[in-house]
């Protein structure tokens, strides 16, 4: 009964939506609100006014910086609510944690893992420093550099990765995101513009492109760096949480 | 316009926002120091607020285009006066909660998660300031996001079983009232092609597309209900609110259901304008009946309840009730006394669950029954409780009369006396619930062995908190002329 009323309500809301969206302007029409208002500006000018050489990289990092810096407050945020639940690991106690990965690996996996991960982590730095003029960016590197840190936990357990990256680096590493971006609003107000401008107009119009494209960069890096560690310090905590309740060796 | 002090509003929202992310690196250097830091980011954002006096024009705003780039291209921060009010409340009521939660997380709190608690803090206020002054729908989504993430975590943050159950249902509820916020803006996105406030209020009246209007106004509407915790939508709430550490309680209860029932304001007042309610009607007058409906059912609710921190959760759902009937009242009046009140309740609220936390701190005592005879012991909390109370239920002099006088007007002149009548039963109840708890606190024998007879105050870091909170309250009242002219100016310019 209770399941044929949820199903029901489900329903007639399905319904409802469709109808709502059988009213919504066509599809990839050139003559909706959306491709006419505000896009166009991005589209014609981002090169001109933004100094951007790729339009989505403007409109997020630039135009809309505010929204990025908002989202990547929620990756951050997002960590925090994971150490808020399940704990960070004590320091020097990581030890006690040792191989929680359970499935024993052989030489094949682990000489091809060893092997195979720096190029992953050099992709990724491809991926954030060219974010500025291609398809890619921040978070797409830092999510490369976690899933390559994922990888290597799984095969050489948690101890070793602690190694590689401990909770010193992570600690420092893991705001950067944020504070990379604040850092670099701060600098739009002292260079004589509003917070999160990147043209200063402080300096000369002749610089105001290379001034954009580093700033881009150095926010994309900011990011990546930050979108990493985040991830690696969230698998730690879950690492960490399910060895917990198995009996330690 | 020029000086400085066009860039605070930004500085505000984004400076808690950095220290956050500082927090752990400095816990990793000095864990005690943390507590501090977070206070002392929280004290610069208030601080650079309290410049702002007298520059917010009145039934004007402090436009601020973020990057430079002229809205409806970049994103603007929209400060009018309600905006900037909301603002130093948030403020004003973290710093408390903040110094609050210095000794009351110690011991509620395992060291590991301690910082991860004040990071979740910081991102929580800087993320509501934000919430309450952008000019931007999207935005909005954005600052809600971090706003509604942090509050989740915070709930579970003891670790105890029944707080990560509280906070996982309040996820099951917040996740999905995210995702219609952004099915919302998303909608009207669709149909106008902007997302700046100001730019959709001059776009959907004129704009052909009526169901998806009505449909994005409803889901977002909705959404923020939920967020709110309207009745019937606040189911999630006694168990989250009551559970949370207490100064996490104090600000979920005091700021964070109140801003988003904000949301709900801008939505009607900022976006789709007085043209647009044509369309929106319905779902007005459903929010209005629904409003009344919460202030009743959280009041009888709260009268029934055993547990302290319960009833106090019970009452938020009440006062959310009056929010949404200030707001649905359509005139200046309404919309002031709704502003007013979630000043005021913020306050007041955050006051008595500060309180509820001196009681567990010191004693573990979470039921009403066991206050009785508590002013021995504890005389400087019974009487914040009670200062605190009497805002709640709405008497002269303190701040809620004002915001419930501004809340039975604006019903009155809207022509809805029944909503008044409701108003004014659910201050009856309000009575009923809070002076049962101060007879029991002063006039009640205490059970043997509850309270003894030598004062145990909580420490002065929690004292103190309590104290500014609950006179507060006061000056608020006494003082209200200060700010009701730029509120009521601030509010016709809304419609």
């Amino acid at each position: 009964m209770k399941r044929l009323v949820s199903l029901l309500f489900i329903g007639a809301l399905a319904l409802l939506l469709l109808y709502v969206v059988s009213k919504m302007p066509p599809m990839g029409e050139p003559t909706n609100p959306t491709m006419t208002h505000v896009v166009p500006r991005y589209l014609e000018k981002s090169e001109g006014e933004a100094h951007a050489r790729n339009v989505v990289t403007g409109v997020i990092i630039n135009y809309r910086g505010f929204d990025t810096l908002g989202e990547v407050t929620v990756i951050y945020c997002a960590l925090a609510a994971v150490l808020a639940v399940l704990g960070r690991e004590k320091r020097g106690r990581i030890r006690d944690y040792v191989e929680l990965s359970g499935i024993p690996s052989s030489v094949i996996v682990r000489t091809m893992v060893a092997l195979v991960v720096p190029f992953i982590v050099l992709f990724s730095l491809y991926v954030i420093l060219h974010g500025e003029m291609s398809p890619g960016g921040g978070f797409q590197g830092g999510a490369v550099i976690g899933a390559s840190m994922i990888i290597f936990t799984t095969v050489f357990g948690l101890h070793l990765s602690s190694v590689k990256v401990p909770l010193k680096v992570r600690a420092a590493l893991e705001g950067s995101a944020v504070i990379t971006f604040f850092l670099v609003g701060i600098a739009g107000i002292l260079g004589g513009g509003n917070f999160l401008a990147y043209a200063w107009p402080r300096v000369s119009q002749s610089l105001q492109p290379a001034l954009v494209t580093w700033l881009t960069v150095l926010v994309e890096v900011g990011i990546g760096l930050g979108g990493a560690m985040v991830f690696v310090s969230i698998l730690f905590a879950m690492v960490r949480e399910e060895g917990a309740d198995e009996p330690l060796a | 316009m020029s000086g400085a002090y066009r860039h605070f509003p930004i500085l505000m929202v984004t400076i808690p926002f950095f220290g956050a992310a500082l927090l752990p690196f400095l816990a990793y250097l000095r864990r005690k120091a943390v507590p501090w830091a977070s206070a002392f980011f929280l004290a610069i954002s208030g601080g650079l607020g309290t410049f702002l006096v007298g520059k917010i024009p009145p039934g004007g705003h402090l436009s601020y285009p973020l990057g430079g780039w002229e809205p409806p291209y970049g994103i603007e921060l929209r400060v009018d006066f309600s905006g900037y009010f909301l603002m130093m409340a948030v403020a004003g009521i973290s710093l408390a909660a903040v110094i609050y939660s210095r000794r009351y997380i110690e011991k509620e709190v395992e060291g590991g998660r301690i910082t991860a608690y004040y990071v979740l803090f910081l991102l929580m206020s800087a993320s509501m300031m934000g919430f309450v002054i952008t000019g931007d729908v999207f935005n909005l989504f954005v600052m809600m996001e971090i706003l509604s993430i942090s509050s989740y975590a915070l709930v579970a943050v003891t670790g105890n079983r029944n707080a990560v159950r509280a906070a996982f249902k309040y996820l099951l509820m917040g996740a999905p009232s995210s995702i219609m916020v952004l099915l919302g803006v998303g909608l009207l996105y669709s149909v106008t092609g902007t997302l700046n406030m100001a730019d959709l209020a001059a776009r959907v009246g004129d704009t052909g597309y009526r169901e998806v209007l009505i449909a994005s106004y409803a889901i977002l509407v909705l959404a923020f209900m939920v967020k709110a915790a309207v009745f019937p939508l606040h189911l999630w709430l006694p168990d989250a609110h009551s559970i949370a550490p207490s100064p996490i309680s104090a600000m979920l209860s005091g700021l964070v259901v109140a801003v988003s029932a904000f949301a709900v304001a801008r939505i009607t007042f900022s976006v789709f304008t007085v043209h647009a309610w044509g369309l929106v009607g319905t779902t007005l007058e459903a929010l209005a009946v629904a409003g009344a409906a919460a202030v009743l059912f959280g009041g009888i609710m709260a009268i029934y309840q055993k547990d302290f921190k319960m009833m106090i959760a019970y009452s938020t759902i009440s006062h959310m009730g009056y929010v949404v009937l200030g707001i649905t009242a359509l005139n200046p009046e309404g919309i002031t006394g709704a502003v007013y009140h979630i000043l005021d309740h913020g306050i007041a609220k955050a006051c008595l669950f500060m309180c509820a936390g001196n009681f567990i701190y010191r004693k573990g005592f979470r039921k009403i029954e066991q206050l009785k005879g508590a002013w021995r012991e504890m005389p400087w909390t019974c009487f914040a409780f009670s200062l605190a109370a009497w805002s709640i239920i709405g008497l002269p002099p303190s701040a809620g009369f004002i915001s419930k006088w501004y809340l039975v007007y604006g019903s009155v002149r809207a022509g809805k006396v029944p909503y008044a009548v409701v108003l004014l039963v659910g201050s009856i109840l309000a009575a009923v619930y809070c002076f049962r708890v101060v007879y029991y606190m002063f006039f009640q024998p205490a059970k043997e062995g509850d309270w003894g007879e030598r004062l145990s105050e909580a420490p002065a870091s929690m004292s103190v908190p309590t104290w500014a909170l609950s006179l507060a309250t006061l000056f608020f009242g006494v003082f209200s002329y200060l700010f009701l002219d730029s509120l009521l100016k601030a509010a016709a310019q809304l419609l």
